[in-house]
């Protein structure tokens, strides 16, 4: 946590390649307190020569945004990180107008300074997606994107005034933004995470706002070009995030808060198909009160690494060698449409 | 990301390939798009409120030339900073008006268009009017994703342009060329396809070079007005 700090929240993780110091970088939004003026993202990289965490700073401040964009930013929320043909960082930050979360729109930052090292490590604005008409309102990031073998990626995001819905964007290797489906027609489904089955086969999990919401699940067989609603998962869902991630074909791991009415257990599931899900371990178990919630997971140095907020105070972090069972192989990327 | 289709019809229909503006054009139009707006809003209000102000009175040049300075304040002095962090940036066509606002609120004579000019303009305008309020409420049922598909992401493909074209100037090739005779109006709508055309302003996307939440307001407004001096008092549309 940068230093005074009493809120974190929102974690993302970004693998780094082989030839960096570190392994990964995670990023999160911190302040005094959730939606707080002083909320920026911070930082820090896992080194790998040794095995530490480097203290965390902020790299991305709403004024200085603002600032080159022209335009002020009321708060930052939570960031998305992916690294692009070029080997820039790029971050989708949640960036609000006049409003509260309703009000949110997604801010493209690309890296600006020459080399991703912690120290140097700079963004500047690409520009807030054009994702609505209505003021561009109510567009939120929250889950890592699903990477293309064109170099591209998938980034999914959600809609949430008064009703919620997930959308799929696709971006070309260079970051560029190259449209928008609609994943969902269910209006109570939001922060999609999309999962790989097989190049082409794709499965996007859902938080399920209900009160005793299930998991929601919608598929695309043609690489995201069109999508359609599953039925739910048997997983409960306490209206909260979840994060999938493909670690082989036929091979899904899913965190999740698997109780009804709370975060305060925090679990790792596996699925061979993608409907039916068996519990891999429990990562945190905690009071009904307590909050494990917003997981994050990567697959970086042959291990599989799962950040997520404790208490809206902190982000922690767990690593799996080999992932609990089986052992997962390297992430595979999605076919490109 | 659509259906494999071959050929230009495929590109034609294409939302998958957006091109959109520059860093700075995105800023430079924010700032001019809002100047304009502001000056425009600024000249309208004070000629209706503000008794013995004749169109081009020095009083009104000052006020639009206070209001679109102001634009260009730095940071959070400049009432851009905030109307970008609220509303982003107006429709092309928003500040086309609002250019034509202050044109005819700032020049001091005008040439009196023909009266056969001015019925088929007012029956051009409504038509148009209609047109934008239909698709402002299509616009506004896509964002809550109640429309079976996905309209505002289509106004990145070249097709859109075309229809928009299309929809715009139907009602002046409807009524002939008289409706555009000495009137500015006719043509602000295509100008600003042409703005959009070049420099891609605001977004990218053609539903947001033609019309904004707050002009589709507007337009509303104008339809309730018209419609209450035909039905109700009996006047004509230009009364």
């Amino acid at each position: 946590m940068p230093a005074g700090m009493a809120a974190a929240h929102a974690s993302t993780l970004l693998p780094l390649p082989a030839s960096h110091a570190a392994a990964l970088m995670v990023f999160w939004f911190s302040g005094d307190r959730e939606s707080g003026p002083n909320v920026q993202i911070a930082a820090s990289q896992y080194e790998r020569a040794s095995r530490k965490w480097t203290p965390a700073r902020f790299v991305v401040n709403r004024f200085a945004m603002g600032e080159q964009l022209g335009y002020g930013l009321r708060r930052l929320g939570n960031p998305v990180a992916w690294m692009d043909g070029n080997g820039r960082v790029n971050l989708f930050v949640v960036a609000t107008g006049w409003g509260g979360w309703a009000a949110s729109r997604v801010l493209h930052l690309r890296q600006s300074s020459t080399g991703n090292g912690l120290a140097e490590l700079a963004f500047e604005p690409v520009r807030v997606l054009p994702l609505s008409w209505l003021w561009n309102t109510s567009l939120l990031v929250r889950n890592a994107p699903l990477p293309l073998d064109d170099g591209g990626m998938v980034l999914p995001v959600h809609f949430e005034l008064g009703i919620k819905y997930p959308l799929a964007l696709r971006f070309d290797r260079e970051g560029t933004y190259l449209g928008m489906v609609r994943v969902s027609q269910r209006p109570y489904l939001l922060q999609p995470t999309v999962v790989m089955q097989s190049p082409k086969e794709w499965l996007a999990y859902m938080r399920d706002e209900r009160p005793k919401g299930k998991i929601g699940v919608a598929h695309t067989a043609d690489a995201g070009q069109h999508w359609s609603d599953l039925p739910d998962l048997a997983l409960d869902n306490p209206d909260a995030a979840v994060a999938g991630l493909g670690t082989a074909p036929g091979q899904m791991l899913l965190a999740h808060n698997s109780s009804i009415a709370s975060r305060g257990t925090l679990d790792l599931s596996r699925s061979l198909d993608g409907r039916n899900w068996a519990l891999l371990t429990t990562l945190e178990r905690g009071a009904p009160d307590d909050e494990f919630s917003y997981p994050a997971m990567a697959w970086a140095d042959g291990s599989l690494w799962i950040s997520y907020t404790v208490d809206r105070h902190r982000i922690a972090w767990q690593r799996f060698a080999a992932a609990p069972e089986p052992v997962p192989a390297p992430a595979l990327t999605g076919a490109t449409p | 990301m659509n259906p494999p289709m071959s050929g230009w019809l495929a590109q034609l229909l294409a939302t998958d390939a957006p091109v959109l503006p520059t860093a700075g054009a995105m800023q430079t139009g924010l700032y001019l798009g809002w100047a304009v707006v502001l000056a425009g809003l600024g000249v309208a209000a004070v000629g209706r409120w503000w008794p013995g102000t004749p169109p081009g009175a020095r009083r009104l040049r000052g006020v639009a030339l206070v209001l679109a300075i102001g634009a260009w304040l730095p940071g959070p002095y400049s009432p851009v900073h905030w109307l970008g962090l609220a509303f982003q940036m107006p429709s092309v066509l928003t500040v086309l008006l609002s250019a034509g606002l202050l044109w005819d609120r700032l020049a001091s004579a005008r040439a009196a268009p023909l009266p056969k000019a001015v019925v088929a303009a007012e029956h051009a305008t409504l038509a148009l009017v209609v047109i934008g309020v239909l698709a402002g409420w299509a616009l506004l049922l896509d964002t809550f994703a109640l429309l079976p598909v996905q309209l505002y992401a289509w106004g990145f493909s070249p097709a859109a342009v075309g229809v928009v074209l299309l929809l715009v100037l139907l009602p002046w090739v409807a009524l002939g060329r008289a409706a555009g005779a000495r009137r500015w109006d006719p043509w602000l709508a295509p100008i600003a396809l042409l703005v959009f055309g070049i420099w891609r302003l605001p977004t990218g996307n053609v539903w947001d070079a033609v019309l904004d939440p707050w002009l589709w307001l507007v337009l509303q407004g104008y339809l309730v007005r018209a419609a209450w001096q035909v039905c109700f008092r009996g006047l004509p549309l230009n009364a």
